[in-house]
């Protein structure tokens, strides 16, 4: 159990919760990461920050503070 | 049998809005539906743009809105507020649409599908185009329409925009739209997983009811097996996204980027430029001298032609902006420069804003409508004029030449930089610290989907910058038009009565002593040179100069440069540079022309060299030098850091939605530049420079 910011690059895992004040959780929500949805980290940009993830079919991108915010496991 | 079919609408339809996802081709579709015949307005109260057309259905003519993109109709952003307002008929300034076309990209079907679920929650009328649906082929995972069409419970119709393929098809079908049952609320309403959700969680047992009801669907309409649309584009980030070749690709587009709008609109510029002021020449040649035709030559021609010369500079950075945001990089750029403008409290969708701002602040400024959050927008259009725009650069080669020139090369080279930096560092400051004071709002969260790479429409991106070109000509461009004016009569009036002109000139002839001749020998070539000016074309030219100088420091403008000199003093300024600085306003660039007239070495931006002697000559009433490397440098910080251009205060007019941000924009950044000038002077005169 841990978070999706210090998912290593290139695994993937399964997202338990989403916590946030509630518009970014329900934003977070809406865009897939509901509990039980498979994601992939794929790439930190060059200077550190956003993450580059995958999730249902399409690609996203979430800064380190958002990404602490969604549980995996 | 599905059981819309029979279904017909009793009401007839006029209006339908086209709501879906960012990326999802909307506006593609858009614009396959109404041609060119679109419509850009407003909505009402916010700087969100409404875009609305005609097209023809088989049953008559109806109007087609194409709501901003949203992923959800609970909304974050001003632009997906619009669109779900819209959407529940709560708009005052927009009728609620007869019928819904839920547009959804085949090739991310899923989250598509989520705002599909939220659409069919408002009980009207719906339809859906789904889009891309060649990709999804190409991709090896075809999405079966008619079973689509039976799970959703409304007709859906594929559609290739760009090909024209499909667009009658949906025209034809928004008769048979259908009100779809909500087959996920029954799901959303049992428990997801006991472990996550429970009943004190509606959000997630909603989002989540609605995301299980999708899968089911995806699974059955969805072929099984290719390749994910993300897998693809995965691949191409790894080599533009990568720490090295990333970085040093987004370097070379960028550079190719400023280069475009600082060096290529450069004579599309001056013959925007010139074709008015040769109009305007030749409206007034029928005209006698005097003050109806300098109002039209210099006042009507001289505005429309302040406002048209930023027309090349908008298109081209639109143009280009359409085919990086058309073919996906945009939502990269933003990625790969995040990290760095965060820091300070902007965006990653801050940079190409800022970027352009060095070329001019008012397509920066009007590119900062691609970051959705206010806050981050309101930012970056805030220190966007930090930037040193090209118009500043005349002034820096101006005063740099003339009171460093004897600096050596990387002296001044190193000076010029300097001033771009301060730029930059007063900009990083000021974003700073707006972003934690309160007037900011909420820091937004970012969660930006980097879309499928895809090659650009040439017709959506001409479009788009057709439709900011225009934007601007027409809205900003009349305030501009009216300030440009107002300049001139500034510059104009009073003027001086004919004996006060007639004593001049006799104070000018009796004073008149003719410069000595030029000696022969010093022109080998004399045979192609043009001949010397006669001493009498000399003596005229000076005449007309002198008297051009006297009008200006008559003007309301020069007045005006005497009563600000004990405020401008403490900086180094005299009333003079008071005139060039009222000049500024215009356009930076002006300065230079002013400065010229007032120091009566006529107007010309070209050749600068016989200013700079009149400003290296020019003397105070107490005998010092006007103009020493500490004022020119005083002047510079100047430049640098004051908001004096009346256009860019328009277009943040325009793009903040009222005066409240341009004027706090005006008068802080005038006071920052204040402040800091009388730091460097005073401060420079206490060190005994």
């Amino acid at each position: 159990m841990t978070t999706l910011d210090v998912l290593p690059l290139g695994s993937s895992a399964r997202v338990t919760a989403v916590g946030g004040e509630p518009g970014v959780r329900r934003r977070l929500l809406e865009m897939g990461l509901v509990p039980g949805t498979t994601i992939t980290a794929l790439r930190r940009a060059p200077l550190g920050d956003p993450l580059e993830l995958s999730v249902r079919g399409y690609l996203l991108s979430l800064r380190i503070e958002q990404a602490k915010l969604v549980s995996v496991e | 049998m599905p059981h819309f079919l029979p279904q017909t609408l009793s009401v007839p339809v006029r209006t339908i809005a086209l709501a879906g996802n960012p990326n999802a081709g909307k506006t593609s579709l858009f614009n396959a539906l109404t041609g060119l015949r679109q419509k850009v307005a407003n909505y009402a109260g916010v700087t969100v743009d409404k875009k609305t057309g005609p097209a023809r259905t088989p049953a008559g003519p109806i109007t087609v809105i194409d709501l901003p993109g949203t992923y959800s109709l609970e909304p974050v952003s001003p632009d997906e507020r619009v669109a779900a307002e819209v959407l529940r008929g709560q708009r005052t300034d927009t009728p609620a649409p007869d019928v819904i076309i839920a547009v959804i990209d085949a090739s991310n079907l899923a989250r598509n599908l989520l705002l599909f679920t939220q659409l069919a929650d408002l009980h009207r009328p719906l339809i859906v185009a789904l889009t891309m649906p060649d990709v999804a082929t190409s991709l090896g995972r075809p999405v079966d329409p008619a079973a689509l069409a039976r799970d959703l419970g409304v007709p859906v119709v594929p559609v290739v925009s760009y090909r024209g393929q499909g667009v009658s098809e949906l025209l034809s079908a928004i008769d048979r739209a259908g009100i779809p049952a909500q087959p996920w609320s029954s799901v959303a309403q049992t428990p997801v997983a006991a472990d996550t959700a429970d009943a004190a969680d509606p959000v997630l047992a909603d989002i989540a009811g609605r995301y299980q009801w999708i899968d089911r669907v995806v699974e059955h309409c969805v072929q099984p097996g290719g390749v994910s649309s993300a897998s693809v584009t995965d691949r191409v980030d790894a080599v533009l996204m990568h720490p090295v070749f990333g970085l040093g690709i987004f370097a070379a587009i960028m550079t190719g980027l400023f280069l475009t709008i600082f060096i290529v609109a450069d004579p599309l510029m001056s013959g925007c430029e010139n074709a008015v002021a040769w109009l305007g020449a030749l409206a007034t040649s029928g005209l006698s001298e005097g003050l109806f035709k300098d109002l039209i030559e210099r006042g009507v021609f001289g505005g429309v032609g302040s406002v048209v010369v930023f027309a090349p500079q908008i298109a081209l950075l639109f143009i280009l902006l359409g085919l990086l945001e058309d073919s996906g990089y945009l939502a990269r750029a933003a990625f790969l420069m995040d990290r760095l403008l965060s820091r300070v409290g902007l965006h990653g969708k801050s940079f190409i804003p800022l970027l352009s701002s060095f070329a001019c602040a008012i397509p920066g400024i009007m590119s900062a409508r691609s970051i959705q959050s206010p806050r981050d927008r309101l930012a970056t259009i805030l220190v966007a004029p930090f930037m040193s725009c090209s118009a500043r650069l005349p002034v820096y080669l101006l005063l740099v030449g003339t009171f460093f020139g004897h600096w050596s090369q990387w002296g001044r080279g190193g000076l010029m930089l300097g001033l771009y930096v301060l730029g930059i560092a007063a900009a990083a400051a000021i974003a700073w610290l707006f972003s934690r004071t309160r007037a900011a709002g909420p820091s937004a969260p970012f969660i930006l989907e980097l879309p499928r790479y895809q090659w650009p429409k040439p017709g959506n991106v001409g479009l788009q910058a057709w439709q900011y070109t225009r934007a601007f000509l027409v809205r900003a461009g009349t305030i501009i038009f009216a300030l440009s004016i107002l300049l001139w009569a500034a510059a104009t009036f009073p003027r001086p009565t004919e004996a006060e002109t007639a004593a001049r000139t006799a104070a000018f002839e009796q004073a008149w002593t003719p410069p000595a001749p030029q000696p022969a020998a010093a022109e080998p070539a004399a045979g192609k040179a043009e001949p010397p000016p006669s001493p009498e074309t000399i003596k005229a030219t000076a005449l007309e100069q002198h008297l051009a100088g006297e009008a200006l420091a008559h003007s309301a403008a020069g007045r005006f440069g005497h009563l600000v000199e004990p405020l401008i003093a403490p900086l180094g300024f005299d009333w003079k540079m008071g005139v060039g600085l009222v000049g500024a306003f215009a356009a930076r660039e002006v300065f230079v022309a002013t400065m010229g007239i007032v120091y009566r070495v006529g107007d010309s931006e070209d050749d600068t060299a016989p200013l700079s002697d009149a400003m290296t000559q020019d003397r105070r009433p107490d005998g010092s030098p006007t103009w020493t490397p500490l004022v020119a440098l005083s002047m510079l910080v100047w430049f640098v850091l004051a908001m004096q251009c009346i256009s860019t205060t328009a277009v943040v007019r325009r793009e903040t939605g009222g005066w409240t941000w341009p004027l706090i924009q005006l008068v802080s950044m005038n006071l920052i530049a204040y402040a800091a000038c009388l730091v460097i002077y005073q401060g420079g005169r206490a060190l005994g420079f």
